[in-house]
């Protein structure tokens, strides 16, 4: 039987089309994948039908043979309400902050009209998604949990009313790679396990192979291809399926070529960092304990790790970002000097780029003035003029239009804002980049742009690179050495092929699998 | 939360000592003194009061004197009311600003929450517009002038309410008052309102109420009012200090005999313990008021506990 047909769906907002003529069909307990690139519309595609979005809807969405298009707000709402869950991207917000789990989970599953569930019951739903200590848990507020823990929580809401059709909206994107997996397969398990319909949204064609019977490519508001997972995956016919294809970085794609490596440029020894624990409780936590970490002149090292591992906080401190409670940094053989005394050619050498491209550039600032601005500080031997021509040549290289030059941030796409982001890093002239998840915030097809970008980068400057990354297929396209970390520890470190083909630690082995 | 409790206590007392002493020095350094009457004293009675009330001291040592009574809660004689202590001057006051304000925060509080939320259900319509428009010219106009306009219609034109005095707490005495010291708080709090809410709507938390099929009603009360309301409480702390100090004006205005007019009162006399015990209570109430704002995050955001 089928559950869900979309027939010429139109989706505008005010003129402009969002998408254009998309029709696709849902069995019931069957699952669909919407694959696409940001602004391709594949999110207002299951969004708005259901009156979730301010767009005008046009052709026809019908639900267990129930139109939607040009239904009321009530009947829509009584829709949402008893017969479609939902799960989106972002875990950490999507929580009402003043209402504890049990709570909102007895709210979700009442709105169906269920009678009130016991403890019990709702002990039993938050375990069944894979959440430990779940009476414990109905009794925190939101913000006590992990971003994980949220995802799971709102997807034990989304299903406790029992719904026919469960709509998720990049459910595992703001999640870390090991997590993708695990939350992947429970939406996959508890659909299966309940006969429910799985309308996913997602932009990462190889996340869903797993998880989807069907897939409809979506590309600039239309969908270009649509079929079963396998032979869409296996055997695409458009192009664009199959640059999105090619895009996703694998494990088992040929070894890229790196560039040849030379002396000893970064020696961090015993490095540890601890933090005030947040809350009531007393005591510090040591974010990372005692860790040796090496880079070479030209050498690429991805520090690899699940979120909370300390990743970022070894990185921040070696580049002294962030805060350091002992150890010692050597740059060249000298030791680095602590953070505030810093001198301009040590922070010339050493030029980070983080993971939003957008939040990283004053939205005030143009384009030219955001690359100049760290060559004037860090480069008092250029003079005006000299700076300009820098800022040009940075941003030729990082292939931008010069036209650019004159834009505020806000009118760049993530992608270009990215490539700005590294100009600027590329300006002082650094020895080595500092890249924290700078490619997890894009989209697939552009993340692979920007590495692509960084690894010619890297050839032609020998640039040694110190990347933090959640996925070692990223790690992989770029990197010489991984070092895996877990709970502020190293626990493998070794030559990235070598890693990926022979884990020795399960935290790597499980890493492995996420990006298999 | 009891840290919190204790923590504050323990600011509070430097800062009221500070308090105590600056206004007893002001009033020392203002012109005049308490027994300069239109019929100068002759200048030995003037000597023998003065010893009597220990004004004749140095300066520190009468400030030292007055605080160590002041541990003792007593606030000292009035100077001009000669046969009341400050104690009973403010006994008698203090209930009827006390419940002045209280009553003036609790209309306000009602009146603003339910405009701020009126027009945030329905942003940008005329409705949001009007209403907006309204809480800017409450907000605009003092209680001094809200208050006479008050009692010109409906006390004088429309002789519905009495316009001045207490008449022993009988409440159509409170009606006007308490509505002129209500209304800028009104304005400001539906203000408050209207912006918490339009921001917490558009946050994620809403978005999936709402994918939840819930009513818009109980997405605004159950999903969005209570962090819209921290913006709202940061503002009550200094509001219900307003509202006191409002009062001061409003007692005068409606001629209550309340805790302002013999601030006011006590003032032009240079009666220095009434003015000074006025000013200390005034400023207890505040850390008072402060600390419940601060209490009142804790609840309304259970991020923001400690």
């Amino acid at each position: 039987m089928t559950l869900l047909v979309a027939d010429s769906l139109d989706i505008r907002i005010g003129d402009q089309r969002i998408v254009e003529g998309a029709s696709f069909a849902i069995e019931a307990g069957r699952s669909l994948a919407l694959v696409g690139a940001s602004g391709s519309g594949k999110s207002q595609t299951c969004l708005a039908p259901f009156g979730l979005s301010p767009a005008i809807v046009q052709g026809s969405f019908r639900l267990d043979g129930e139109e939607l298009v040009g239904a009321r707000e009530a009947r829509l709402r009584h829709v949402r309400g008893c017969d479609v869950g939902f799960v989106f991207q972002q875990p950490l917000t999507a929580l009402t902050p003043h209402l504890t789990i049990g709570a909102q989970l007895r709210e979700a599953w009442t709105q169906a009209g269920a009678p009130r569930p016991s403890r019990a019951e709702m002990a039993a739903a938050l375990e069944r998604v894979g959440l430990h200590d779940p009476r414990e848990r109905l009794d925190q507020y939101p913000h006590r949990l992990s971003g994980g823990q949220r995802q799971r929580a709102l997807i034990a809401m989304a299903i406790a009313h029992r719904p026919k059709l469960l709509v998720a909206d990049e459910p595992t994107t703001a999640l870390d790679a090991m997590l993708r997996a695990e939350i992947m397969a429970l939406l996959g398990r508890l659909c299966d396990e309940e006969g429910m319909a799985l309308l996913l949204v997602s932009h990462d064609l190889a996340a869903v192979a797993d998880n989807a019977d069907a897939v409809a490519v979506m590309h600039a508001g239309r969908i270009v291809e649509t079929g079963p997972t396998r032979a869409v995956l296996g055997d695409p016919k458009s192009d664009y399926a199959r640059a999105l294809i090619a895009a996703s970085p694998r494990l088992d794609a040929p070894p890229p070529a790196l560039g040849p490596i030379g002396a000893p440029l970064v020696e961090a020894r015993q490095v540890s960092v601890s933090f005030a624990r947040p809350g009531w409780r007393r005591g510090r936590l040591l974010a990372v304990d005692a860790v040796d970490i090496d880079v070479a002149e030209g050498e690429a090292v991805a520090i690899v790790g699940g979120s909370g591992s300390g990743k970022s906080t070894l990185a921040r401190a070696i580049a002294r970002l962030g805060p350091i409670d002992a150890g010692e940094v050597r740059w060249r053989g000298e030791p680095l000097p602590p953070r505030k005394a810093m001198r301009p050619r040590d922070r010339a050498g050493l030029q980070p780029v983080f993971q939003d491209p957008v939040a990283s550039l004053d939205p005030l600032w143009k384009v030219r003035d955001i690359v100049a601005e760290p060559l004037r500080r860090l480069r008092p031997d250029l003079d005006r003029m000299a700076v300009a021509a820098r800022v040009e040549a940075v941003l030729a290289e990082v292939g931008l239009d010069p036209t650019l030059a004159d834009r505020r941030p806000a009118a760049l796409s993530g992608g270009q804002a990215q490539r700005v982001a590294i100009a600027r890093a590329l300006g002082p002239g650094p020895a080595m980049l500092l890249l924290d998840e700078a490619t997890s915030a894009l989209d697939v097809l552009v993340a692979g742009t920007i590495l692509d970008l960084l690894a010619e980068l890297q050839k032609q400057h020998g640039l040694a690179i110190l990347m933090i990354t959640h996925d070692l297929a990223v790690a992989r396209r770029l990197c010489h050495r991984i070092v895996v970390m877990d709970a502020g520890r190293i626990v493998e470190e070794g030559p990235a092929e070598r890693l990926i083909a022979a884990p020795a630690h399960p935290i790597t082995a499980k890493l492995v699998a996420a990006s298999r | 939360m009891i840290d919190l409790i204790r923590r504050r206590l323990l600011t509070a007392l430097p800062t009221l000592a500070a308090v105590v002493v600056l206004s007893f020095v002001l009033m020392r350094v203002a012109p005049g003194g308490p027994f300069d009457g239109e019929r100068p004293l002759d200048p030995q009675t003037r000597a023998a009061l003065m010893a009597a009330y220990g004004l004749d001291r140095p300066l520190p040592e009468q400030v030292g004197r007055y605080v160590w009574r002041l541990l003792h809660g007593d606030f000292g004689p009035s100077l001009v009311y000669r046969d009341f202590s400050v104690t009973d001057l403010i006994a008698r006051g203090l209930p009827i600003s006390l419940t002045l304000g209280g009553l003036a925060l609790l209309l306000a509080l009602l009146l603003g929450l339910v405009t701020g939320m009126a027009a945030a259900a329905r942003p940008g319509t005329r409705t949001d517009r009007g209403l907006m428009l309204g809480a800017t010219l409450l907000t605009a106009l003092p209680s001094f002038v809200v208050g006479p306009l008050l009692a010109l219609a409906f006390g004088l034109w429309a002789g519905w309410l009495p316009v001045s005095g207490w008449g022993d707490g009988y409440p159509p005495h409170m009606i006007l008052p308490v509505i002129a010291l209500a209304l800028p708080a009104t304005g400001a709090i539906a203000k408050l309102a209207r912006a918490g809410l339009a921001e917490v709507l558009a946050q994620d938390h809403v978005r999936m109420a709402r994918a939840r099929g819930l009513s818009r009603s109980r997405i605004l009360i159950v999903h969005a009012l209570r962090p819209a309301l921290v913006p709202v409480a940061s503002y009550l702390g200094p509001a219900a200090a307003g509202l006191l100090t409002g009062a001061v004006v409003i007692e005068t205005v409606f001629a209550l005999p309340g805790l302002g007019r013999y601030f006011v009162q006590g003032a032009l006399n240079r009666d220095y313990p009434l003015v000074l015990g006025v000013v200390t209570l005034y400023a207890a109430l505040i850390i008072l008021f402060n600390l419940l704002a601060d209490l009142a995050y804790g609840w309304l955001d259970p991020r923001a506990r400690r």
